[in-house]
């Protein structure tokens, strides 16, 4: 969209203009993100100070400190890890069999299957969460991680299947085929040869779902009600309950809880990125 | 071509399309059966309870909560349906000209999105605080606020703090969705046009936006979507407080279960989002489906 705008600006400093105000926009936009990473590394009297420090003045570890040793911290993101890993892999599992079906079966089938996952995937958990608490009640379920895995991994199987399913129809079925006249059987040709094609989408699909899970609060705060198996999520908002909260604890805490994300992220960005944009709305 | 109708295939499909069904399916058929009937703690485990027909419906809407959450419900949605998709759209746009690190930027925003729920609300309920809190210290010192704004205390407030946090925490997925969709549309007809005298603005009423209509239509539904499950952020936020004046359907749904235990007053208002959130789902289906059909 560049043509014949270039009379008055040169090329060169209308890109230049661009980039700052980009770089300046997105520093604006992610501030938040920056004001919780710095506040856990503020003292008790600068988290109130007045006017706010935008770097801390005396950086120190205190809250860290306290957020380990009297929170437990270490226990909840055990429990998160717990959780969001079977999830994860659960979710791969299923995602990659269901979405390599859809790609390759040609019926009606699909698309009724299609349309069953699309309109699943809309409920929010909030109303699952009541009928799913009564039934894993009765199955005596309840305060068990399996509870919380299995309710899990229904949010994030659906956003699998809906991602990975373009993915699988761009590698060509002829690859199969040829394994097949080799002597290959359909899940040989599905493990030895699709599979290891979709080893960079599998790698994003799983980073979300893993997100997703480890951030989950809906499923543990109603299926879990002791102390010692709640994931760090329900850990935060025990914290904030209170009217008054110590917020340098709270964000320490937070940034923390949050850093396997932010790298996960920061590692897989691109991936991330081209992967929504090619699955999401296909 | 006899392997691609092998049975493996349908086993592959029917797992997961099964596991949805039994975990989500059943438990909101669940949920509408239990807002005609008569729920108790005592009931709670069994399938056969007492049938009251409309009651839990007429009690809902007879109760003025209600009504409240419902009109603050569409509130919600609308503003960001309306906040997302001209917010992503602009950056949208803008990330698409040509300049050093457009690409970088744009997909450096996503981090909001990986976020959380429970994360953005802890941090914006520290950034909202009335006296110690970064807003009020920032709008203070660019003058354009008398005093503190109460923006979680205040019922006429909480709403409008609520809403700016979830647009903040979503747009940016709803921004890749959109800068997806204008990357697909091919560079020669911004040039022809260009040729034929078309200026920004033209080019951007008479082709930009008419190839996005099918997509801005997708994401309006799948904002809608997010919006409906906004439940960890709201529960950090405020809990839907003061006075429900923030409170949305999904949210006062658990609450009348979780925390009165009128489960089937809980089911009924579950059952009200539920046909919400599914019709705009029908709609989200159609236009996706054409997508992929075109």
């Amino acid at each position: 969209m560049t043509v014949g705008r270039s009379t008055f600006l040169s090329k060169r400093t209308r890109r230049l203009v661009f980039s700052v105000l980009g770089f300046a926009g997105v520093a604006i936009y992610l501030f938040p993100i920056y004001w919780m990473l710095i506040s856990g590394f503020k003292s008790s009297a600068e988290i109130f100070a007045n006017p706010p420090t935008f770097f801390p003045r005396a950086p120190n570890l205190d809250a860290f400190h306290s957020v380990f040793v009297q929170e437990n911290i270490a226990r909840y993101l055990l429990n998160s890890i717990i959780i969001a890993v079977p999830v994860t892999l659960l979710t791969l599992v299923l995602g990659s069999m269901g979405a390599y079906a859809m790609s390759r079966i040609r019926s009606r089938l699909v698309d009724v299957a299609l349309v069953v996952v699309l309109l699943l995937q809309v409920f929010p958990e909030a109303l699952i969460a009541t009928p799913i608490f009564i039934i894993f009640k009765s199955m005596g379920l309840l305060n068990t991680f399996p509870a919380v895995i299995l309710a899990t991994t229904s949010k994030t199987l659906a956003f699998a299947l809906v991602i990975l399913r373009p993915m699988f129809l761009q590698v060509p079925s002829e690859l199969e085929e040829a394994s097949y006249v080799d002597g290959c059987t359909q899940f040989q040709a599905f493990w030895r040869i699709v599979l290891p094609l979709m080893r960079a989408p599998l790698l994003v699909v799983g980073a979300i779902c893993f997100a997703q899970a480890y951030g989950q609060f809906v499923y543990p705060i109603t299926l879990l009600n002791q102390q010692h198996l709640q994931p760090g999520s329900v850990g935060i908002y025990a914290f904030i309950g209170a009217e008054f909260a110590d917020w340098h604890r709270v964000m320490a805490f937070a940034s923390i809880y949050v850093l396997p994300i932010l790298a996960i992220f920061l590692l897989l960005q691109r991936n991330i990125v081209s992967g929504l944009t090619a699955g999401a709305l296909k | 071509m006899a392997q691609i109708r092998s049975p493996l295939l349908h086993v592959f499909l029917l797992a997961p399309v099964f596991y949805l069904l039994a975990l989500i399916g059943f438990p909101i058929l669940y949920n509408i059966a239990m807002s005609f009937q008569e729920v108790t703690l005592g009931n709670l485990g069994k399938l056969m309870r007492p049938f009251v027909g409309l009651d839990n419906f007429r009690e809902v809407i007879a109760d003025p909560t209600f009504r409240k959450v419902f009109v603050n419900s569409l509130v919600f949605v609308s503003v960001n349906v309306v906040g997302q998709v001209s917010l992503g759209l602009l950056a949208a746009l803008f990330f698409a000209e040509t300049f050093a690190g457009a690409h970088f930027l744009r997909g450096l925003l996503l981090a909001t999105w990986m976020l959380p729920g429970l994360v953005v609300g802890a941090l914006w309920k520290w950034m909202f605080a009335s006296q110690y809190g970064v807003v009020n210290f920032v709008l203070a010192a660019l003058h354009l606020t008398g005093g503190p704004i109460h923006w979680l205390s205040d019922p006429a407030v909480a709403m409008t703090a609520v809403t700016m946090a979830h647009v903040w925490y979503i747009m940016p997925f709803s921004m890749i969705l959109i800068a997806a969709a204008l990357t697909a549309i091919p560079q020669e007809l911004y040039e022809a046009a260009a040729l034929d005298g078309a200026g920004p603005i033209a080019r951007f009423r008479y082709i930009a936006l008419p190839a996005l209509k099918p997509t801005l239509l997708a994401v309006a539904c799948l904002v809608t979507i997010y919006s409906m499950r906004a439940f960890d952020m709201i529960f950090a936020l405020t809990q839907g407080g003061p006075l429900d004046s923030s409170n949305v359907l999904p949210l006062l749904s658990y609450q009348f279960s979780f925390q009165q235990f009128k489960f089937g007053i809980g089911a009924a208002v579950g059952t009200f989002a539920v046909v919400f959130v599914f019709a705009v789902a029908l709609v989200y289906v159609r236009t996706v489906k054409h997508e992929a059909r075109a």
